[in-house]
């Protein structure tokens, strides 16, 4: 690492100046390494947090700290970094520093279909994460196994944003019509799990949904496939035959259940009549089953969501289940998401724990969601806002809150990618062109 | 209904009627926006006014409407209440093609992410699509999209689908062919689009023009990158029409030649040593020339911007821009924008005009942009915020302001598209 640097510097130095012919040779050499030291201590951070409080749950940081990235990993994180090194220094004194976002329930998988799969349903990435502090996106069984190239060479390689993906453990994935989207013999259990381990680093679960059938295969044999891979079950909705009871009964520790707040005819809800948790559901927490927002469209009531909180049923994760619809409704985003716990009565910390670190563990990627030295840096800046605001659920019900979270600036890999008040833009003056 | 049995039947009937027909006209509006701050540049209003919508269509606007008229009303006390905006320079020829910059690509965004949360009910995309592929447009894009979607054509037939390439193919330019899909589809053709030629001739342009001409449509300029640079002052006062669009007018380009002499690509509107406004451009402004900005990504430059808006020299129409590369750099929304030229001083009333009415004539759209009775209820609810923000241009330089617009509320066709802060529900009980 030093050697290369010092080469870089040695070179960039014999480009500008000639001292070799003029004078002696060791001296010169000599004179050009001393200079060169100096260069390099002089540029090696690219990018310099400064005066942030860092909330890093995995390192169990929430105190005001610097942050110091090169070459897009974090180099240094500590409480007074000289600015002395650093090509670029942002001021983000009164702001929060958060890992970047995880959002575990996306649907990203666009095109040109109606629908979801490979269609106008879905959003893309980029437009809807990085203005609102999100690094990386899992997308939500939108492709399966015959679609999930597609869906890799169109979404995942060209999105500045990380895509992951739960896999459809039906070979179609969201693509096509109702029928052919849960057609049995679209069940190919072989190629779907030749797929995950084929795409290792990007597949990191199985999803079930979207399934209208009696018989209980497509549900056991996605789980199975999850767990023979390492990897969770996601359970979404419109499973309508089997209840939730069932459901629950059906997965393991480290299952992922989402749309847990929701309050649709189709699956009972977690809250009863008396406004009680069901005990169930609780049972099921306990037996580390995890639960998600997948807020969408319809998928947040207030009045699942606040007695849960209050009887020990928070989220696990804030999957914002974002799509064309969700984006411009109740969801908008995964801060507003977020905010509305805040609003009802979560600590930041834990909020931000659960939507970096937490989400990280769930997905079982503990490379993400974290600011350990060496890691990649995806960070979200966040400012939280002071006012009156309102907040809504799926049934048109608001939620006053006093407090708002907003993404600043979102950093993917090191780069700046969203800079909301152009914190780290240069001061114009009148003497620019 | 108990007493329905109970007594004779008539009255009762007639009581119900009667109970029917009241509940009927007390609430005979189904959208009220009480108490804001009415900016509708048609109409002259510049003061607080309730607005009212009922059938998807403007319903009344007038200084004191009941609540006990309406079924639902939104307290927009503090708030503007504007025509709901539009922007005539997006790119949302979204599609999956690859390598085919903002023509069925995925460069080009679907609007209705992106033009709500700023206010935004209409958006005209600026020549993604040229008559080959107009079609594949209308069926992709303004058919599925709950924002009204327009379209400059562009004269290329092919479309945007490569600077170097394709948009420099003549061949491919026909002005007779180009005026006629424009015609054929007159429902949301509202202009031509000239865009990236860097050829030293001005045929694409006057091509461009020739197919105006024919369909009766105003003509788009992007103007191209080349070298040596066309005379802007020609293309102003002699080529183009009255009412036709320069855009990116306050884009900046510079480019080192061979010689190491700057040059720059498209000639701008302020000499960057004199900092003063070029003559011609107010001649070319008394021409009736129109000046649009076209924000985008590389095309909008405090160097140009802050000068020119001191000399008074103010944009005719606020545009995006919008595609993959402006809409998470400076330009962000044309709420955004909108607040930078707030922020240079710009009044509050002519950056709304400039974002409604003002596009509305441009694009010869006079039923777009206001708030007159019977008109289709497009409309935008903004909050002034007040504190410290910042904003920054093209090439990341930034300035400070002390106001930012942010839209609460956006209701396209009558319907709520956006509320922010879930203005228009009741709370959780």
């Amino acid at each position: 690492m030093g050697f290369e640097r010092l080469e870089f510097s040695i070179s960039q130095i014999n480009m500008n100046g000639n001292c070799f012919i003029q004078t002696g040779r060791t001296l010169v050499i000599g004179i050009c390494l001393f200079i060169s030291t100096q260069y390099v201590a002089a540029q090696e951070i690219d990018l310099l947090l400064k005066g942030g409080h860092v909330i890093d749950p995995k390192n169990k940081i929430s105190a005001k700290m610097d942050i110091a990235i090169h070459k897009g990993i974090i180099q240094k994180i500590a409480s007074n970094i000289s600015e002395k090194g650093a090509k670029k220094v942002v001021d983000v004194s009164g702001m929060l520093v958060s890992p970047g976002l995880i959002d575990i329930h996306t649907h990203v998988f666009t095109g040109p279909n109606a629908g979801f799969g490979h269609g106008s349903s879905s959003v893309k990435p980029d437009d809807f994460t990085f203005r609102a502090g999100i690094t990386t996106v899992v997308d939500a069984g939108t492709s399966g196994y015959k679609t999930f190239p597609l869906f890799k060479e169109q979404i995942i390689d060209r999105s500045r944003t990380r895509v992951l993906a739960y896999l459809n453990v039906f070979a179609p994935g969201m693509v096509g019509t109702a029928a052919e989207q849960e057609d049995m013999q679209a069940l190919k259990i072989e190629e779907a799990d030749q797929t995950i381990k084929k795409y290792s680093d990007n597949i990191v679960g199985v999803k079930i949904g979207h399934y209208s059938g009696k018989d209980w295969k497509p549900f056991d044999a996605a789980a199975a496939l999850a767990h023979a891979n390492g990897r969770p079950l996601f359970v979404e909705c419109h499973i309508t035959e089997f209840s939730l009871e069932d459901q629950l009964n059906h997965m393991k520790s480290g299952d992922i259940i989402t749309h847990a707040y929701e309050n649709v005819s189709e699956r009972m809800p977690v809250v009863d009549e008396n406004g009680m948790v069901r005990p169930f559901v609780l049972d099921a927490r306990k037996k580390g089953i995890l639960f998600d927002v997948g807020h969408g469209g319809v998928g947040f009531w207030f009045n699942q969501a606040v007695p849960s909180v209050q009887q020990g049923l928070e989220p696990d994760t804030f999957g914002t289940d974002m799509h064309h619809n969700s984006v411009n409704a109740g969801m908008k985003d995964m801060l507003n998401l977020m905010s509305k716990y805040l609003n009802m009565g979560m600590q930041t910390e834990d909020v931000i724990r659960r939507a970096t670190w937490g989400a990280a563990n769930v997905i079982k990627r503990p490379d993400l969601g974290n600011l350990s030295e060496g890691s990649v840096a995806d960070i979200a800046v966040i400012q939280v806002l002071q006012g009156n605001f309102g907040f809504l659920d799926a049934a048109g019900f608001k939620l006053k809150g006093d407090k708002k979270f907003q993404a600043e600036l979102t950093i993917r890999a090191g780069k700046i990618v969203w800079d909301l008040n152009g914190m780290a833009g240069v001061p114009w003056s009148k003497d620019l062109k | 209904m108990q007493n329905y049995f109970k007594t004779a039947k008539n009255r009762v009937l007639v009581l119900f009627f009667a109970l029917l027909t009241l509940n009927v006209s007390a609430q005979e509006i189904d959208l009220l926006i009480k108490g804001g701050h009415v900016i509708d540049a048609k109409n002259k209003i510049n003061t607080k006014m309730d607005v009212a919508v009922k059938d998807g269509k403007i319903f009344r606007v007038a200084a004191d409407i009941p609540a006990s008229s309406a079924k639902k009303t939104v307290n927009a006390n503090g708030l503007y209440v504007t025509p709901g905006l539009i922007d005539i320079h997006g790119h949302v020829f979204h599609g999956t093609e690859p390598d085919n910059y903002l023509s069925n690509s995925q460069d080009a965004l679907p609007p209705d992410g992106f033009t709500f949360r700023a206010g935004v009910t209409t958006v005209a995309d600026a020549g993604g699509a040229g008559w080959k592929n107009i079609d594949l447009f209308r069926k992709n894009v303004v058919d599925k999209s709950k924002t009204r979607v327009l379209a400059f054509m562009n004269i290329v037939g092919g479309g945007m689908r490569g600077v170097d390439t394709y948009e420099q193919d003549k061949a491919d330019m026909d002005p007779k062919l180009t005026a006629a899909s424009a015609k054929k589809n007159k429902d949301f053709v509202i202009g031509i689009k000239i865009a990236h030629y860097i050829g030293h001739d001005w045929d694409p342009t006057d091509f461009a023009v020739a197919a105006g001409k024919i369909a009766g449509i105003p003509v788009m300029v992007d103007f191209g990158k080349a070298l040596p640079p066309l005379p802007l002052e020609d293309l102003l006062l002699k080529h183009l029409r009255p009412g036709d669009i320069l855009t990116h007018a306050y884009r900046y380009d510079q480019e080192f030649d061979k010689s190491g002499k700057m040059i720059e690509h498209k000639q701008a509107i302020v000499d960057v040593n004199t900092k003063k406004l070029k003559p011609y451009v107010w001649d070319a402004r008394k021409r009736g020339i129109i000046f649009d900005v076209g924000h985008g990504g590389g095309s909008f430059s405090w160097g140009q911007a802050i000068p020119a808006m001191e000399q008074g020299f103010h944009p005719d129409v606020l545009s995006s821009d919008l595609h993959t590369g402006s809409m998470n750099a400076g330009f962000k929304d044309m709420a955004n924008l909108a607040s930078k030229f707030l922020v240079l001083g710009m009044p509050l009333a002519d950056v709304i005009a400039a974002s409604t009415w003002n596009p509305a004539k441009v694009i010869q759209r006079p039923e777009l942009g206001h708030l007159s009775v019977g008109s289709e209820a497009d409309i935008a609810v903004f909050r002034l915020r007040e504190g410290d923000f910042g904003y920054i241009d093209a090439s990341g330089m930034s300035i400070r302001g002390k106001q930012k617009l942010e839209a609460e509320l956006t209701i396209r066709n009558g319907r709520v598209v956006w509320d922010l802060n879930a203005l228009s529900s009741p709370s959780v009980k």
